[in-house]
């Protein structure tokens, strides 16, 4: 893959390591857990605790850090932007730079840097999970604890199926596009350039193919799980059960630990 | 056009948990107008090997001459050498998209900058050389066809371009027997009236026997046999290693030698079905007359 090979979200990266092995439901909890306490913090220690446990966590999991940044990648425009907003808008405290009009204030500086740190560290830890947890665990693992809310009419388990289906076959539409893509720039379709007009029908030629293949490839899918006998959620089993063990135990204290110290020290 | 591969390596994903090494310093030299046949297993650098010839790939080291371009690692516009270089893919069929089969076909030369006419007419030139008569199926939807029907569409489209160099990728994966012979013949004819270099890529050792003057047989992102199909034959334990097959013709030689005198054994350049048959029909009739 040429030209999609920068796509890192949701891509699951097999292993043994410590977070590999914790039960997809305590991962997603914790997850959640941990987008409170990214709100929690609000001044300079609280942020270090927090780095610090993302720090480990990527260790524990066996992740090159390098590769871990790279989920940022996406977003990384969007840091920018709200740390720059922040720089220039948000005011109060010292002012340490003027021009006209325009000042960095001491509130600005701080808020632009605790701003695109929280939002750096919900995409990493969001990264970190997808990156541990192969999609099937994952949507497993919302499927159960989504599953009360069965008792209101949620379709939980064709939620779930949906969703795992979605994250199975992104990989596969990619690796589609980016074969689509090739072939018709084999065909001369110069992508990169090239009028308004030239571009939008070259657009067409990828646009169309892939539809048409996602549709097919929908078409045999749905045949392929009727013809083993799938129908729908109910009364089914899985080969995989779900256990809780002491790792999960260990998240569960980390968590506690996480809370409360970011109650004891945030200001 | 001539093709020549300098210590060619190509890695992908490099730096990332999925690198892999697809091809491994590969060197080779194809004359201009010779039919080439590529042979290897699933993942053995084959569909890797040609995506260099038109520039879809880059080296990440070593060199690729390809008539009188150059490709390096670091060469960035390859739209010229593309328009020289035509590469039908696997499947070529899901890259069909337009509303009729003279749209579809007439993509590519449009995109050469040929005026709309000269673009229909090779359009309809190349459907009449894979065999779709143009008055029939011109004003069709491409998704009404059957596969082998849209595979010849896709196939005219790149034909269209009139390449120097065609290459193909498995042209007759997932086609019944008739469609097969169909559309090698209709590439040999026009390998052969237009002297164009052909590339083709195939598991299938009965269809590089038949067409291909050159094999090269891939393993492992190496180059691990090449020769005539006579040559790449004679070593049939070697490519019974890499999990590969002769074909049923040299097969059958083998195994009549077996059983043959040394002086009257079987020569291993009769690899084609029509060769080996007339050569066995002329010995027999020998034999009936006593004078073998």
């Amino acid at each position: 893959m040429s030209v999609l090979q920068n796509f890192a979200i949701g891509q699951y990266l097999p292993g043994e390591s410590l977070l590999h092995r914790l039960d997809p439901r305590s991962k997603l909890v914790f997850v959640f857990a941990f987008a409170f306490f990214v709100f929690m913090a609000n001044n300079g220690p609280t942020y270090a605790i927090l780095c610090v446990f993302m720090v480990i966590a990527t260790i524990a999991a066996r992740i090159s850090v390098s590769y871990l940044l790279r989920g940022l990648k996406p977003v990384w425009f969007l840091i920018l932007l709200t740390a720059v907003i922040h720089l220039f808008m948000t005011k109060g405290g010292a002012v340490y730079l003027q021009w006209d009009w325009v000042t960095v204030e001491e509130q600005g500086v701080r808020q632009a840097m605790f701003m695109s740190m929280r939002l750096a560290l919900l995409v990493l830890i969001g990264s970190l999970l997808t990156l541990t947890t192969s999609p099937l665990d994952l949507t497993e693992g919302m499927e159960r604890l989504l599953a009360p809310l069965r008792k209101l009419g949620v379709p939980v388990h064709e939620i779930a199926l949906m969703l795992s289906i979605a994250l199975r076959f992104i990989p596969t539409l990619l690796e589609e596009t980016d074969k689509i893509i090739k072939a018709q720039t084999s065909r001369g379709a110069n992508l990169d350039s090239g009028n308004l007009l030239t571009r939008a029908r070259n657009l067409v030629a990828i646009v169309v193919p892939l539809f048409i293949s996602a549709f097919r490839r929908a078409d045999e899918l749905a045949l392929a799980m009727e013809a083993r006998g799938y129908r729908g959620g109910a009364g089914r089993t899985r080969r995989k059960q779900l256990r809780f063990t002491w790792r999960d135990g260990l998240l569960a204290f980390v968590a506690v630990l996480l809370a409360g110290s970011l109650g004891w020290w945030r200001a | 056009m001539q093709i020549a591969f300098e210590q060619v390596s190509h890695i992908y994903g490099r730096g990332t948990p999925f690198e892999k090494r697809a091809l491994d310093n590969v060197s080779l030299n194809i004359p201009s107008g010779s039919y080439v046949g590529i042979i290897g297993q699933t993942g053995s650098g084959k569909s890797t090997l040609i995506q260099h010839l038109n520039g879809l790939l880059k080296p990440t080291s070593g060199k690729i001459r390809v008539g009188e371009w150059t490709i390096t690692p670091e060469t960035k516009q390859t739209l010229e050498l593309r328009k020289r270089v035509g590469l039908v893919f696997q499947y070529p069929e899901h890259q069909l998209f337009e509303e009729t089969v003279l749209k579809d076909v007439a993509f590519g030369p449009r995109n050469l900058g040929l005026p709309e006419e000269m673009a229909l007419l090779r359009a309809r030139e190349a459907l009449e050389v894979v065999g779709l008569a143009y008055e029939e199926w011109k004003d069709r939807s491409p998704f009404q066809l059957s596969g082998g029907q849209m595979r010849r569409v896709a196939i005219a489209g790149v034909l269209a371009m009139q390449p120097q160099i065609l290459i193909l990728d498995e042209p007759t994966a997932g086609l019944d027997p008739a469609g097969r012979r169909e559309i090698l013949e209709a590439i040999y004819r026009i390998h052969k009236e237009q002297k164009m270099t052909t590339l083709l890529v195939t598991h299938s050792m009965e269809e590089a026997a038949r067409y291909a003057d050159w094999l090269i047989v891939m393993a492992a992102g190496r180059i691990a046999l090449s020769g005539t199909p006579a040559e790449v034959f004679a070593q049939a334990d070697r490519l019974r290693q890499l999990s590969l097959d002769v074909p049923n013709t040299v097969a059958l030689i083998h195994k009549l030698n077996e059983r043959l005198p040394e002086e009257y054994k079987l020569p291993l350049h009769l690899y084609r079905e029509e060769e080996l048959e007339a050569y066995l029909l002329q010995r027999l009739s020998g034999v009936k007359e006593g004078t073998r």
